[in-house]
């Protein structure tokens, strides 16, 4: 009953090529030589040469970077409270934040770009702030990574042996000394993943980007977007195969580091 | 200590200096402004040109409004969406004294009714809207807005253009109506027409998309602006342009500086440097699009000059209409527009 | 005062230190800027496309069919589309997902992290790189463009792209991770004794499936389908770009006023219907996750 039957490999198979036939088609066509449409001339690696020296794509790649990086520090050092805020103390209306925090995993992006846009419309008539720009999207990007972070350092929280930080306050350390001590780095895997997965959350944003951005802060999947829409060709397939690369190497980065704070977890425990 | 202090001090003097550095924060449609004339312009004045990019006028708008009269310093607004946008309150009036330049604009675009005495706006480029094609051998097509509203001409795939008034006026056109009506049964008509192209074209694209489908040979037909149509001809000679025989619109695109510019002098300083015979004779040779500027009308490539693409005949011209504001009519445009992107 | 007390007001001091800047944070930039949107339904967009702060229920009229041309059920066409669409997805990302999860779990234990992992990478990857991807694969004269029309799937002289399928295809390679980690957690959870126990009692392969695995497996299921269900609901980068700006979802439609339209109060009004859908999936799924432990699909 365990085991793999002939079907069921084959149409896993099957599934595996089917989602991952899009990233090998932009990576595949990213050589070609053609400057449009589908058919394939040649190979070439002269786009990705002539991506360096692109203003734009790299003026785009600096600010995505920008982007992930800042938004991915705010809301690692928010999230990260919160996680063990919910996870240790009571407050009123725990129960109701709990709930609200679930909001970004479900919502489609739109409505979060949208909601947004009309609230720094509206405080930019009042205060004058919130002109769009690097800033509205760093505040976006943070508004969208802190509950994940919040959730998986919680269940790292939920998931440590209280014996130990119990022993730790029998020995004297006050609360603080115990956190930063003996829980923090308990729970460092989880906040690392926690901001492996804020930044990749960062870098993969269009739809909020797209509307709370401004002059001078056009993103990488911005640049990408106008430009499919002007028709595709190969210099931007070479661009979305460098993203695909990054997020590749982030994924697995994530992958490992859950897999080795598992470890450490079963063997204090 | 020392070392640490002495860094963050040089940090603050470099960010100070950075922002001292002039800037320009342009918005300017896509493919619409040779790079080296940017280039040349941030050597020239010693400024950084950050461009950002657009693909029809009413996104432009909405992004201006949107918070975007106080971020950039120079958009480039059709004539009609001109006159919404000092209606708006969205425009900073221009400092003439800063654009000596401006004599050189050819008398048929000074004072334009949209913008009486070019208080606002200096014209930038101008050109028609039409249809861009790819030849088919041994095929004669009739050269008619009908190739995307007559279902039984049926003369090849074609592309309709992701811009408001662009296609409701070749619907209109195609009725015989102008362009500036604001009857509702007649765009009642325009409605239903568009909606019926729809089900049979390949989709809605921006001027300058459609254009690169019919180089991709994805498409046979795409609703496209002169200048990109043109361009595209002579990347691919079995390609040609042409202004269907029931009329179509024309239109001058214009500079200008939104209320709040944040470098509102160095945009009248580059408004003064596109106004300039060989800048503009520059431009016009890059984007291909009609010059508004008599000068450099003299310094053109005199190929460009005899182009009926560009520079439409006689007869062509009479049957082409200026874009008006319709002001409080634009509404039911709007409406229109909706139901057409959304059934 | 009670040891109760103390511990209570130590809890509300570590609590807003720790949970109040995130709290604070959330609440002001994700709970204040959604009831904006639902404030900003209920006014008017001025001449030109501003605000203008007077009170009416015209956007929800128009919304729900009522406006300048006579009744036209537009807006709700363009639910009922968006809820087919979306529900398709789920449907063939279950049954896309069910082999693919099963499978995985059927692995010995060291190729499941490779596998797995194998997942996640595409999920990871931008959406719009992976959807424009499509529009690549579709493209008139490749590969799969001619399959398609050979098998008949698509008349001969309709092109395979833009179109309802090719953002069907687009959408269920999008979502079908969103699937198969939650039934993945779910069935690595399964009791097997119970089918084999029911085995024994000479049910055939269907029947053990539908009663004594499937229930086993409901939880991961339910949190997939609405993981699936309600963010394909609101899709926006899918349908524009494979449904070529044809067809267009509760999400274009929503982009489309707060952009070139300019009628934010019309597309608050919009916005705030999707959210009401949200909030009841939302809800749905917080019960679920609270059973089940929701870093599953993480």
């Amino acid at each position: 009953m365990k085991k793999n039957g002939p079907i069921l490999t084959t149409i896993s198979f099957l599934t595996y090529i089917f989602i991952y036939a899009p990233i090998v088609m932009v990576v595949v066509y990213s050589f070609n030589l053609a400057k449009y449409g589908a058919g394939w001339t040649g190979f070439t690696t002269k786009w990705y040469a002539a991506l360096f020296r692109n203003e734009m794509a790299l003026e785009a790649a600096k600010n995505t970077l920008i982007l992930a990086c800042s938004s991915t520090l705010v809301a690692t050092t928010l999230g990260t409270l919160l996680g063990v805020g919910l996870s240790r103390y009571n407050f009123p209306g725990k129960r109701l934040f709990s709930w609200l925090m679930y909001i970004p995993l479900v919502i489609p992006d739109i409505l979060m770009a949208v909601s947004l846009l009309l609230f720094y419309g509206l405080i930019r008539q009042w205060l004058g702030l919130f002109e769009l720009g690097m800033s509205t999207m760093i505040v976006s990007h943070v508004t969208f990574e802190i509950p994940f972070v919040a959730i998986v350092v919680r269940a790292r929280m939920i998931g440590l042996n209280p014996s130990i930080e119990e022993a730790a306050a029998d020995l004297g350390a006050n609360t603080w000394k115990t956190f930063w001590y003996v829980t923090f780095p308990l729970i460092l895997p989880g906040v690392l993943s926690g901001a492996l997965l804020a930044f990749t959350m960062s870098l993969d944003d269009f739809v909020v980007s797209f509307f709370t951005t401004g002059p001078g802060a056009t993103t990488l999947p911005i640049l990408i977007y106008s430009s499919v829409k002007r028709g595709i060709t190969p210099d931007i397939n070479a661009l979305s195969s460098l993203m695909i690369l990054a997020s590749i190497v982030l994924t697995v980065l994530v992958q490992i580091f859950g897999r080795k704070e598992q470890e450490r977890g079963s063997k204090i425990t | 200590m020392k070392k640490l202090s002495l860094f963050f001090l040089s940090l603050l003097i470099c960010a100070v200096a950075s922002a001292e550095t002039n800037k320009l924060n342009l918005f300017i449609w896509s493919e619409y402004i040779d790079p080296e004339i940017i280039s040349n312009f941030e050597k020239k004045f010693d400024c950084k040109v950050i461009t950002d990019l657009y693909e029809d006028s009413e996104s432009m708008l909405a992004k201006i409004e949107g918070g975007g009269v106080s971020l950039y310093d120079i958009a480039v607004p059709p004539d009609y969406i001109v006159s919404v946008m000092i209606k708006k309150k969205l425009l900073a009036a221009l400092n003439m004294s800063n654009i000596p330049n401006a004599i050189n604009v050819d008398d048929k675009f000074v004072n334009p009714s949209y913008d009486p005495g070019n208080a606002y706006s200096m014209p930038y480029q101008w050109g028609t809207v039409g249809i861009y094609a790819r030849k088919k051998a041994g095929q004669t097509i009739d050269e008619s807005w009908g190739i995307l509203f007559d279902p039984k001409m049926n003369a090849g795939s074609f592309v309709m253009i992701d811009s408001m008034r662009e296609s409701i006026d070749s619907a209109l056109k195609y009725k015989g109506y102008s362009i500036n009506t604001t009857e509702p049964a007649k765009l009642k008509e325009a409605r239903d027409l568009l909606l019926d192209a729809k089900k049979r074209t390949l989709g809605f694209e921006s001027g300058v998309g459609g254009k690169n489908k019919v180089l991709g040979k994805g498409a046979t037909f795409a609703v496209a602006y002169s200048g990109d149509a043109v361009r595209g001809m002579s990347e691919d000679p079995e390609t040609y342009y042409f202004v269907p025989r029931e009329g179509s619109e024309i239109w001058v695109d214009n500079m200008v500086i939104p209320a709040k510019a944040p470098h509102k002098e160095m945009a009248e300083k580059f408004i003064n440097y596109i106004l300039d015979p060989e800048v503009g004779a520059k431009l016009s040779d890059f984007n291909q699009y009609a010059t508004p500027n008599k000068a450099s009308l003299l310094l053109i490539d005199q190929d460009d000059r005899k182009n009926p693409a560009i520079y439409p005949s006689k007869e062509v011209m009479a049957k082409l209409e200026f874009v008006q504001d319709l002001g409080s009519h634009t509404r039911i445009f709007d409406q229109v527009w909706t139901e057409v992107k959304t059934k | 005062m009670s040891a109760e007390t103390i511990k209570k007001r130590r809890d509300l001091i570590l609590s807003s230190l720790t949970s109040g800047p995130g709290i604070v944070w959330v609440c002001l930039f994700l709970l204040v800027p959604l009831i904006s949107v639902m404030a900003i339904s209920f006014l008017t967009r001025g001449e030109y496309g501003d605000i203008e702060w007077t009170f009416t229920f015209d956007n929800y009229k128009r919304f729900f069919g009522y406006g300048i041309f006579g009744f036209d059920p537009l807006y709700p066409i363009i639910i009922v589309r968006s809820f087919i669409l979306a529900a398709g997805t789920a449907a063939l990302c279950v049954l896309a997902a069910l082999p693919l999860a099963f499978f995985i779990s059927f692995l010995p234990p060291r190729y499941k992290g490779i596998a797995l992992t194998l997942v996640i990478i595409p999920f990871w990857t931008n959406l719009l790189i992976r959807t424009y991807a499509w529009q690549i694969l579709l493209a008139p004269g490749s590969i799969l463009s001619n399959l398609v029309h050979f098998i008949g799937i698509v008349p001969e002289d309709v092109p395979a792209l833009p179109s309802a399928g090719a953002v069907y295809a687009g959408m269920v390679c999008d979502f079908l991770p969103y699937m198969v980690l939650p039934l993945y957690t779910s069935i690595e959870k399964i009791d097997w004794k119970i089918a084999e126990a029911a085995m024994d009692l000479g049910g055939n392969g269907r029947r053990v499936f539908r009663h004594a695995v499937l229930p086993q497996i409901m939880p991961g299921l339910v949190a997939g389908i609405i993981l699936v269900f309600i963010p394909a609901l609101g899709q926006y980068v899918i349908p524009d770009l494979l449904g070529g700006a044809k067809t267009v979802m509760l999400g274009n439609a929503i982009g489309q006023q707060f952009g070139a339209s300019r009628d934010w109060p019309f597309g608050s009004a919009i916005a705030f219907f999707a959210m009401g859908i949200v909030m009841m999936g939302l809800w749905l799924y917080a019960r679920v996750a609270r059973k089940h432990g929701e870093e599953a699909l993480l």
